[in-house]
């Protein structure tokens, strides 16, 4: 058996070797995952290993202070996971299982912090609920401490549920609803139910929604930057190692205590959780899912998700106010100079520079993951998980760990026998002012995502289909473009999405890559927050958020969708 | 398909310049480091751009930032002059090497002597004093005056309601440290000679240890350690803390702009640091020629003066500048005697060591 096998391999491989194109798009693909990820992430393992780097993982991880600070990026990143998953299934079993009204707007407000900056949240939560906040001070007439873990916890919650949302809700649709049924018939309630059925089958979500958040929120520097107080995490840690000490082999140090947790999540989420899963595959749902009847727990659970909405309507609504009026917090007259900043002013840079780079990137991801995908699915040859896995790291690593692994790794040419084979791509002097460090950046932490939607939906399509074109005569390329690209449509278009929405508002990975010759938006957010100019900043946002909606139009048109497309933009 | 065209044509684009060389023209550009408020950087480069014909463009880093930054690209720097911030950092990019180039630029001798480098590393643009910049209502609420001395910040009211940048990023927390190990060797060479101050004049080790306890302990009352120096002001201004330990002409900027009445400035009376805001051009500068055109442009007394049209309220260093009405005159609040050199020296070490026992210890 295994010997077969493993012949139909080699024959596949030999098929596949016999086809210079796609042999060439392979080397390509295997080229950009080895350069883009795995030598930046390598570069930072080689400089915490080295001479002067050994030593300080005796010294942080001994010292108390380092200690502590671990211990609150593990503390900090549980809490998220643990609230940040209660409310995603929260707002998925309102959607999947009650008959209440407003589903449709709380489907709508628990997408939008997928496009916006994260920290924006930061803010805007300081200007509500901060010692002189509009709500904490104003209605409450408390001077309320949000710095700290609990601001930290409550804006991250609230900026990264989506995902478990997206997550648990798709899971909940695919339940089979007979089984609920079944128990009913057997003399169950709803409670045992809902304990000895639904919670089961939705284990392996659960867990791999707080796993997603967990590292999310470990790996997130712009809201504790913003809103940490003396809640020191081990992301700022890593930035003011670099900021402001300059010593790159203490941050790789500090990159890899980093990186174990992050990629033992990582890890765990894709070969343990994908194989405890228990969700009954039978094709579509028999039956429409039974909704919950009992007003206590109905109503119970509406007037919990609409807080959340309220909430979150709250935090962005203080965005939109504040980037019209003088001194959001302070001084209310209504006046458009933030906007005019932003337009005309000196911040007009950073808003064209992100949107260009962001443009360049968003095809190239989408593309590069789509065609990875194609071949995780359908071709087979050696190292065919490496580079799924490979591809996949550039999204389980922390943003801020990337970004230093260019700088280790492109801060000077790199040659091979005299010839530069990749030139110096960050820092003084760079090609394109380190544009194309930044648009490799924004790929890397892109094609994830249309990697994933363009497998499930890959494995979807009968290969059938594929193999009928190549029957009639048609090439591998010509087969591609006119039989699996227009089956995979929607795919492609949420890899746009998702790619175009990341890049603009990425700030951990790029915000060590800038330089004076390139501005990026996020990063200005972040100085005019950190300046106290929230207007400003406040504006940014807003107008970032436009310039990402114009462009999910802009695709739509393009590329077009035929199913529920918003529905596959999963995962930040 | 436009835009797809466009996609691919800059997709060509991007490849042959990757096989190009960038080719760089003569100083027509100019890159400035610049360490004080946006706006001003702006109105600095601005006028300076329609002065020269040089495109000038500048990125803002604080002081610690800009040195961690040089001292990064120092084998290929970005930068060709750095304008503005502490002179501390310049003296400990000059002590370390490298980093800044001397300049004897023909209008340095205009400036005083006290506010230039001997060696010609370094020039001042501006001097300021360090004050403390209180939110009024809050203070009120708590019940307490504005802070009139150091000691008055650690009043155990003002828990979490005080704020300072790092040193690590920021000259201004810098300098009020080096005020305070100023004000500690004065103490102890009151109290018993040669133990404040060594031979040289520099304030000893014990000096600097007492610091240490002076910060840790108000490192109780400290809510958040900004990046940016002036940041803390904002805090103060929006009420989320009661006292920015802040540079005292940031303070007046805020007040010029929205927050008048909220807002106050005092002085420590044992004394307080202030600043020389240093200029030097970076050691390698990719364009040369452009840098020592700003370099003395900086120092006329024209460019002194575009300071206040934007609110930053410092002191000119160039005695022909006009000095605003709501500038703080230095000869009437209680100056310490601050060693620019020592501090310098000290710099990294202190920020180093501020970074490990001070800011990143929990608040009890």
């Amino acid at each position: 058996m295994q010997g077969i096998r493993n012949n139909q391999q080699v024959k596949q491989f030999r098929a596949l070797l016999k086809d210079p194109l796609l042999l060439v798009v392979l080397l390509f693909l295997i080229f950009f995952v080895v350069v883009a990820i795995l030598l930046p992430i390598l570069s930072i393992v080689r400089e915490s290993a080295s001479d002067d780097g050994r030593p300080l993982f005796i010294r942080y991880l001994s010292d108390p202070v380092y200690q502590g600070i671990i211990w609150n990026t593990l503390i900090l990143g549980t809490l998220v996971g643990v609230i940040g998953t209660a409310i995603g299934f929260l707002f998925a079993f309102v959607q999947v299982k009650l008959n209440v009204p407003f589903k449709r707007f709380m489907h709508l407000v628990a997408l939008v912090p997928v496009i916006s900056p994260p920290f924006a949240l930061a803010t805007s939560a300081i200007v509500l609920f901060g010692r002189s906040g509009s709500i904490s001070r104003g209605i409450f007439g408390v001077r309320y401490d949000i710095y700290g873990l609990d601001g930290l916890v409550f804006v991250m919650t609230l900026s990264f549920f989506t995902i478990t949302y997206l997550n648990l809700r798709g899971m909940m649709e695919a339940l089979d609803p007979a089984l609920d049924e079944a128990a009913i018939n057997l003399g169950a309630n709803r409670w045992r139910v809902f304990r000895t059925v639904t919670i089961p089958m939705l284990l392996p979500g659960i867990a791999s929604s707080f796993l997603l958040l967990f590292v999310e929120a470990i790996a997130d520097l712009g809201n504790p930057l913003v809103l940490g107080g003396n809640y020191e995490v081990l992301a700022t840690r890593v930035y003011v190692t670099v900021i402001g000490l300059y010593n790159p082999t203490g941050a790789a140090v500090l990159s890899i205590i980093l990186l174990v947790p992050s990629l033992l999540v990582f890890v765990v989420q894709r070969f343990w959780i994908s194989r405890i899963s228990v969700v009954s595959v039978t094709g579509k749902p028999t039956g429409t899912p039974q909704t919950i009847e009992n007003p206590f727990v109905k109503w119970g659970l509406f007037a919990a998700a609409m807080f959340v909405c309220l909430m979150v309507v709250l935090l962005y609504g203080a965005i939109l106010h504040g980037a019209f009026v003088n001194v959001p917090g302070v001084r209310w007259d209504f006046t458009l100079e933030h906007f005019d900043f932003v337009i005309n002013g000196i911040g007009s840079q950073a808003m064209r520079d992100t949107t260009v780079l962001s443009s360049i990137a968003t095809p190239i991801a989408a593309v590069i993951g789509i065609l990875i995908a194609y071949f995780v699915v359908r071709k087979q040859f050696l190292g065919r998980d490496l580079l799924d896995f490979g591809a996949m790291l550039g999204i389980a690593v922390p943003g801020t760990i990337i970004g230093i692994g260019y700088i280790l790794a492109f801060n000077t040419p790199i040659m091979i026998g005299g010839v530069t084979i990749i030139p110096k791509l960050t820092g003084g002097q760079a090609v394109f002012g380190g544009a194309l460090a930044i648009v490799l950046v924004y790929i890397t932490r892109s094609v994830p995502a249309a990697l994933r939607s363009g497998v499930s939906s890959l494995s979807q399509i009968d290969p059938a289909i594929e193999e009928a074109s190549v029957s009639l005569g048609a090439d591998s390329a010509r087969t591609f473009r006119r039989i699996t690209l227009p089956l995979i449509r929607p795919a492609l278009f949420a890899g746009l999405v998702y790619a175009f929405a990341r890049s603009m508002t990425t700030i951990s990975a790029i915000i060590f890559l800038t330089t004076p010759q390139t501005k990026i938006m996020t990063q200005q957010i972040l100085n005019e927050v950190e300046n106290g100019r929230y207007g400003n900043a406040f504006a940014y946002c807003v107008i970032l958020v436009v310039i990402v909606l114009v462009a999910i139009g802009v695709f739509y048109a393009l590329v077009g969708t035929n199913t529920g497309a918003e529905r596959r933009v999963k995962g930040r | 398909m436009n835009s797809r065209t466009r996609v691919s044509l800059l997709l060509l684009c991007l490849v042959i310049a990757m096989v190009a060389a960038p080719a760089m023209a003569q100083d027509t550009t100019l890159t400035v480091l610049c360490t004080p408020q946006e706006d001003w950087c702006v109105a600095m480069t601005e006028a300076f751009e329609a002065e020269t014909g040089i495109d000038t463009n500048y990125v803002r880093l604080s002081s610690g930032e800009a040195l961690a930054r040089i001292r990064a690209s120092s084998a290929d720097p970005e930068f060709s002059v750095w304008w503005g911030g502490p002179a501390d950092a310049f003296i400990a990019a000059s002590e370390e090497g490298g980093l800044i180039e001397q300049y004897d630029s023909p209008e340095a001798a205009a400036i005083p002597d006290q506010y230039k480098d001997p060696d010609g590393y370094w020039t001042g643009v501006y001097v300021g004093a360090l004050g403390f910049c209180s939110n009024v209502d809050v203070l009120e609420e708590l019940g307490l005056e504005a802070p009139t001395s150091w000691d008055d910040l650690l009043a155990p009211e003002l828990q979490g309601f005080v704020a300072m940048a790092h040193p690590a990023t920021s000259g201004t927390a810098f300098t009020a440290f080096w005020t305070v190990v100023t004000l500690k060797a004065d103490a102890l060479e009151a109290a018993e000679a040669g133990t404040g101050y060594d031979e040289d004049g520099n304030p000893t080790e014990a000096a600097v240890d007492e610091a240490f306890a002076y910060f840790t302990e108000l490192n109780n009352n400290i809510l958040q350690y900004t990046r940016s120096g002036s940041a803390p002001g904002t805090l103060a201004g929006q009420g989320e803390i009661a006292v920015a330990i802040i540079f005292s002409h940031d303070c007046t900027k805020l007040q010029q702009e929205g927050f008048e009445g909220i807002l106050t400035t005092t002085f420590p009376e044992e004394g307080t640091g202030y600043e020389i805001g240093g200029m030097a051009i970076i050691a390698g500068a990719p364009e040369p020629d452009a840098a020592r055109m700003w370099y003395d442009w900086a120092l006329t007394a024209a460019a002194q003066e575009i300071g206040p049209t934007v609110n930053s309220l410092q002191l000119p260093t160039n005695p022909d500048a006009a000095i605003s009405e709501l500038a703080v005159n230095l000869s009437e609040i209680n100056v310490v005697d601050y060693n620019f050199a020592a501090a310098g020296a000290s710099r990294v070490a202190i920020t180093e060591r501020f970074d490990a026992e001070v800011a990143s210890a929990p608040a009890e």
